[in-house]
C-alpha cells in the first residue's frame, strides 16, 4: 500500500514519467493495482482547475481508479460539534435525541472511513492487488485509510506496541498537521481555521473494531481515551507541530518527553492491556452495516453519565485476569 | 382432528436449508404435527434444525422454474429459507406449514404433548405459589391478609384465585370493589416495601362514568394502606385528557373529592395496540439492506420502541420514588399491561431479591402470568405477521427489555444475565413448556395445564441450565438502583434485534472467555484456601511437636 497526495496534472493534463516509473515498481508483470481517492469523482475532476487533478488512465493503464469519497475539514469538524451539543442534552426527548443523532452525521462518517479501509484491504488480500492512497493533500483522510487498513491486515499493528508504532509510522512521521487539527475542539466558539478531528475518527473507528473483535486488540478503550486526550491537549512533545520539519526546528526531540515513554512503563502499561487479548494471525474485516456502528459512549459520554459501575465491572474483570 | 390431516406432504428429500450464519445445507425436511424437522446426514457432523410451528409468525412461496423457495419468518425474529425441488410438493409443504402455524385452539399446542427428556427434580408449577410469597410477606407485616374470594374465578376472571387484600377489608367489601373497576380488577397488594412498610397497589380503572358514581368499599380499601398523616400517591399510566374521556365510556379515574388523600400522577404509556405497529417498523429497520446510516437512524426514530422503552422506565422510576414516601396505587385501563409493566419494573429498582434469578421468575409468575397479562392474546403473532392482529401487543418484550437496559447499565446488581430474558422473550412466543399458554390462572386452571404440561421453570432451574443463564460479575447488594432515563442512555437491545443480522461469534467467544476465567479463578480461591488450611494445621501440629 502506497501513499501519496493528488498529482498536480492540473487543466493541461501534465505527465510525470517518473511518477509513472515509481508506481510502476509496486505493480508485477501484468498485474494491475487500484488507486483509491478518497475525493469524489466530481471533486477530485474541479480540482484540475485549481492545478491539481488525477492519474489519468492513459498515463496509468495498470492502474484501476476508485473513489470513495470521505468527509474532511470544517464540515467534519461541524459535524462534531453538533454531536457534542446532542450528547450534552439529556433532557431531550428520544426523538430529538435520534433526529440529532443523524443529522450530525457523525456515525456515517465512522461508517464511511471503516468501508474504505475495508476496500484497500480488501485490494491486497483478496485480488493481491497493490494500492495506492491518496486525496488532495494526503494528510488526512488518507492517513485514516492507511492506517486503519493497517490495523484490519495487520495483527502486529494491533498490540500496544505496534499500534503505537502504526501511529508514528502513519499519523506523526506522516505529517498529518496535528498543531492545526487539534488546536480547538468541540466547544469552541473561536473561527475555526483548519481543525478537523481526523484522528478522532480514526481512533473512533479502531474502537469500533475492538468492539467486535474483542478479544484482537492488546490495548483497550482507555489507551484510545488517553491518546485522544493527549492529540489535543498534552504534557508531552509527541503530538506537537505539523510535521517532522518543524519538530526539527523548534527541537522538540530534544526539549521534549516523549508520550510513549511514559505510557510504556510497566505500571502505566498495564492500565491500557485488554484482559482478553489473545493475539491472532487474523485479517479482522469488520461489519459496516449502520446497526453494527455504534456511538463511541466511552468518549461522547465519558462527562455526562457515570460510568461507575461499568468501571467497577470492567476492574473486577481486571483482577480476575490478573490473579488467575 | 387429527394433525395428519393438516399434513398434505410429510416429507421432502433434496431441500436446501439457508439460515443466518450458517452455509446452506441439503438434506431431508419432515413435518410433524408440532415441529419442523430438516436433517442433514452431510460428511461428519449432522446438522438438524427442530423449528416448533407455533414459533411461525408467515411464510412465503416464491418460485423460479420449477424450484420452489418457502421463506419462513420465525416469531423469535429469525429468517430461513427452504428450497424444495418441485412445484408441487412445494406448494403442499407451504400449505401443510400454514394450517399448522395457525392452529387456534390452545390444547392443541405441543405443550400438551411435550415429554420432557430430563429428570424433574422440582416441578415449576408448584415453585411459587402465592402462599410461599404471602409467608415472606406476613413474616414484615401483619397488615394484610389472603382472599380467597376469586377462588371459583368468579368474582375476577384475569385474576388468580388468591389475592393479598389488607386485613380490615371483608369479602363482602371486596365484591362491591369488584364492581366498580373494569373488568372487576379490584386493587391488589403488588409490592411492599420493608424499608419504610409502604405499598404499592395495582388496579384497573374505576368505573365512575359521566355521573361521577363513587364506591365507598373502594376508597376504604386503598385508604387503608396509607400512613397516618401521609398522602398517597396514584400513578395513572393513561395520559390526563385520556383518562378523562375514559368517562363517556363508563371508565374514568379517581376524583380528588372522595379520594382526598391521594394526589393523582399522569404518566402516558402507550396503549398497547400501538405498540405492536412500532415493533413491526423496529424489526423492518433491522432487516433493511440499503447500508444508508441515514436511513437506519431515521427508521430507527420512526419505530418509536426507544420512546416506548423511556416512557415505561420513566414511570416505574417514579413509582419507585413514590414509594420511597408514600404508598402507591398504579392502573391504567384494563390494568393488564403497562400497569404491569411499571408495577414489576419498579420492583426490580427497588428489591435487590427480584435481581437474583429465583426472585426475578417469581416476579414474572406473580406480576405477569398471575396478575392475568393475557399472554395468549398479546403473543399469538409477532413481527412478521401477515394476519389481521387484533390483541397482539410485545408488552412483556417491551418489559424485558427495559431490564435488559437496566442490567445494562448495572452489570453487577443481576444474577442472570441477558440470554435468560431472551430465553423468556423465546418461550413467551413458541415453547414446549406450558407455562405462557392462556391468558390468566383462570384459563390455566380451566386447561388444567399444571396437570397436562410441564412448566418452564422445572427445566431453567436444574442445575445444568441455569450455569447457562448466570452472570458471572454478579455481587450480590442491597442497594437500590436507579437507572437513567436519558436518551443516551437507552441504547437498541442487539441481543434481539440484530441477532439473526450480525454474527456474534466473538461476542459469545468472549463471554464465554470471561466464565472460563472466573471459574478458573474460583477454582484457584479454593485451592489457596484448602492450601492454607493445611498449614495452619501444620503449624498447629509443630507447636503441639514443640510442646511434647
Amino acid at each position: 500500500m502506497l501513499r501519496s497526495s493528488q498529482p498536480l496534472t492540473g487543466p493541461n493534463r501534465k505527465r510525470c514519467h517518473e511518477d509513472e516509473q515509481l508506481l510502476g515498481t509496486a505493480l508485477g508483470e501484468g498485474q494491475h493495482g487500484f488507486v483509491i481517492d478518497t475525493r469524489s469523482a466530481q471533486a477530485a475532476k474541479q480540482a484540475r482547475m485549481t492545478g491539481g487533478g488525477t492519474e489519468p488512465k492513459s498515463s496509468y493503464p495498470q492502474w484501476r481508479r476508485l473513489h470513495r469519497p470521505l468527509e474532511r475539514g470544517r464540515p467534519l469538524q461541524e459535524s462534531f460539534a453538533k454531536l457534542v451539543e446532542a450528547c450534552n442534552d439529556p433532557a431531550a426527548s428520544m426523538d430529538r435525541w435520534l433526529g440529532r443523532l443523524e443529522s450530525c452525521r457523525w456515525l456515517s462518517h465512522v461508517k464511511a472511513a471503516l468501508s474504505t479501509a475495508c476496500l484497500a484491504a480488501q485490494c491486497m488480500d483478496r485480488e493481491e492487488a497493490s494500492v495506492l492512497v491518496h486525496g488532495a493533500e494526503g494528510t488526512d483522510t488518507t492517513l485514516l485509510v492507511t492506517a486503519l487498513a493497517q490495523v484490519i491486515l495487520d495483527p502486529s499493528c494491533r498490540t500496544l506496541l505496534g499500534f503505537q508504532g502504526l501511529l508514528e509510522r502513519e499519523w506523526i512521521e506522516a505529517g498529518h498537521p496535528f498543531h492545526l487539527r487539534c488546536a480547538r475542539s468541540a466547544y469552541s466558539h473561536a473561527r475555526l481555521k483548519q481543525e478537523a478531528p481526523l484522528f478522532l475518527l480514526f481512533l473512533d473507528c479502531v474502537w469500533q473494531l475492538g468492539r467486535q473483535f474483542p478479544f484482537s486488540l492488546e490495548f483497550n478503550e482507555r489507551l484510545l481515551l488517553t491518546l485522544f486526550d493527549n492529540a489535543y491537549a498534552s504534557a508531552y512533545g509527541t503530538f506537537l507541530c505539523n510535521n517532522e520539519k518543524e519538530r526539527c526546528l523548534c527541537k522538540v526531540k530534544e526539549s521534549t518527553l516523549s508520550l510513549w515513554g511514559w505510557l510504556n512503563q510497566p505500571a502505566e502499561r498495564k492500565k491500557y492491556l485488554n484482559p482478553l487479548y489473545s493475539p491472532n494471525a487474523l485479517v479482522i474485516w469488520p461489519s459496516v452495516e449502520p446497526q453494527s456502528i455504534q456511538l463511541w459512549q466511552g468518549l461522547f459520554f465519558r462527562w455526562i453519565r457515570s460510568s461507575q459501575y461499568l468501571d467497577e465491572a470492567w476492574a473486577e474483570i481486571q483482577r480476575l485476569v490478573d490473579s488467575s | 382432528m387429527e394433525f395428519a390431516e393438516l399434513i398434505k406432504t410429510p416429507r421432502a428429500d433434496n431441500v436446501v436449508l439457508h439460515r443466518p450464519f450458517y452455509l446452506a445445507v441439503e438434506g431431508t425436511l419432515c413435518l410433524t404435527g408440532h415441529h419442523l424437522i430438516f436433517s442433514s446426514r452431510r460428511q461428519d457432523n449432522a446438522e438438524e434444525l427442530w423449528l416448533l410451528h407455533s414459533n411461525i409468525d408467515s411464510i412465503e412461496k416464491r418460485f423460479v422454474g420449477s424450484l420452489g423457495t418457502i421463506i419462513i419468518k420465525c416469531k423469535d425474529l429469525r429468517v430461513i429459507q427452504l428450497d424444495i425441488p418441485g412445484m408441487e410438493e412445494c406448494l403442499n409443504i407451504a400449505s401443510s406449514i400454514e394450517a399448522l402455524s395457525t392452529l387456534d385452539s390452545v390444547t392443541l399446542m405441543y405443550p400438551f404433548f411435550y415429554r420432557p427428556m430430563f429428570e424433574i427434580v422440582e416441578d415449576g408449577w408448584r415453585s411459587f405459589l402465592p402462599d410461599q410469597e404471602f409467608e415472606l410477606l406476613s413474616s414484615v407485616t401483619d397488615e394484610w391478609r389472603m382472599s380467597c374470594i376469586n377462588k371459583e374465578y368468579s368474582v375476577c376472571p384475569s385474576y388468580p384465585s388468591v389475592v393479598i387484600v389488607p386485613k380490615s377489608i371483608d369479602d363482602e367489601a371486596l365484591r362491591k370493589v369488584a364492581m366498580f373497576r373494569h373488568g372487576n380488577r379490584f386493587p391488589v397488594l403488588s409490592y411492599y416495601h420493608k424499608k419504610n412498610g409502604m405499598v404499592m397497589m395495582r388496579s384497573s380503572q374505576p368505573l365512575t362514568g359521566t355521573n361521577g358514581r363513587r364506591c365507598k368499599e373502594d376508597e376504604k380499601l386503598i385508604n387503608a394502606t396509607l400512613r397516618p398523616g401521609k398522602r398517597g400517591y396514584i400513578i395513572d399510566t393513561r395520559s390526563l385528557n385520556v383518562a378523562q374521556q375514559a368517562r363517556a365510556k363508563g371508565g374514568g379515574f379517581e376524583q380528588e373529592a372522595h379520594y382526598p388523600q391521594w394526589r393523582r400522577i399522569h404518566k402516558c404509556i402507550e396503549r398497547f395496540n400501538i405498540l405492536q405497529e412500532s415493533l413491526i417498523k423496529l424489526v423492518e429497520a433491522c432487516n433493511d439492506q440499503s447500508h444508508n446510516m441515514d436511513r437506519w437512524l431515521s427508521k430507527l426514530e420512526a419505530s418509536n420502541w426507544l420512546t416506548h422503552i423511556k416512557e415505561i422506565l420513566t414511570a416505574a422510576c417514579l413509582a419507585a420514588q413514590c414509594i420511597d414516601r408514600a404508598s402507591v396505587l398504579v392502573h391504567g385501563t384494563e390494568g393488564t399491561d403497562s400497569t404491569l409493566q411499571v408495577t414489576s419494573l419498579a420492583q426490580i429498582i427497588l428489591d435487590p431479591r427480584c435481581r437474583t434469578i429465583r426472585g426475578f421468575e417469581s416476579l414474572v409468575v406473580r406480576e405477569w402470568l398471575q396478575a392475568g397479562h393475557p399472554f395468549q392474546q398479546r403473543c399469538a403473532q409477532s413481527a412478521y405477521s401477515n394476519g389481521k392482529q387484533k390483541w397482539e401487543a410485545p408488552v412483556f418484550l417491551l418489559f424485558l427489555d427495559c431490564v435488559w437496559q437496566i442490567l445494562r447499565q448495572f452489570p453487577c446488581s443481576f444474577e442472570f444475565n441477558e440470554q435468560f430474558l431472551i430465553m423468556l422473550f423465546e418461550h413467551a412466543y413458541a415453547s414446549q413448556f406450558g407455562t405462557f399458554l392462556g391468558n390468566n390462572e383462570n384459563d390455566r386452571s380451566k386447561l388444567k395445564l399444571p396437570q397436562k404440561t410441564m412448566s418452564l421453570w422445572s427445566w431453567v432451574n436444574r442445575t445444568e441450565e441455569l450455569t447457562k443463564f448466570q452472570n458471572p460479575l454478579y455481587e450480590a447488594n442491597s442497594l437500590v438502583i436507579w437507572p437513567s432515563v436519558a436518551p443516551q442512555s437507552l441504547q437498541l437491545w442487539e441481543g434481539v434485534f440484530l441477532r439473526w443480522n450480525r454474527p456474534s461469534k466473538f461476542l459469545d467467544e468472549a463471554h464465554e472467555e470471561m466464565i472460563n476465567i472466573i471459574k478458573y479463578n474460583k477454582e484457584l480461591q479454593a485451592k489457596v484456601n484448602a492450601l492454607r488450611r493445611q498449614l495452619a494445621e501444620m503449624e498447629t501440629d509443630d507447636r503441639m511437636q514443640e510442646n511434647l
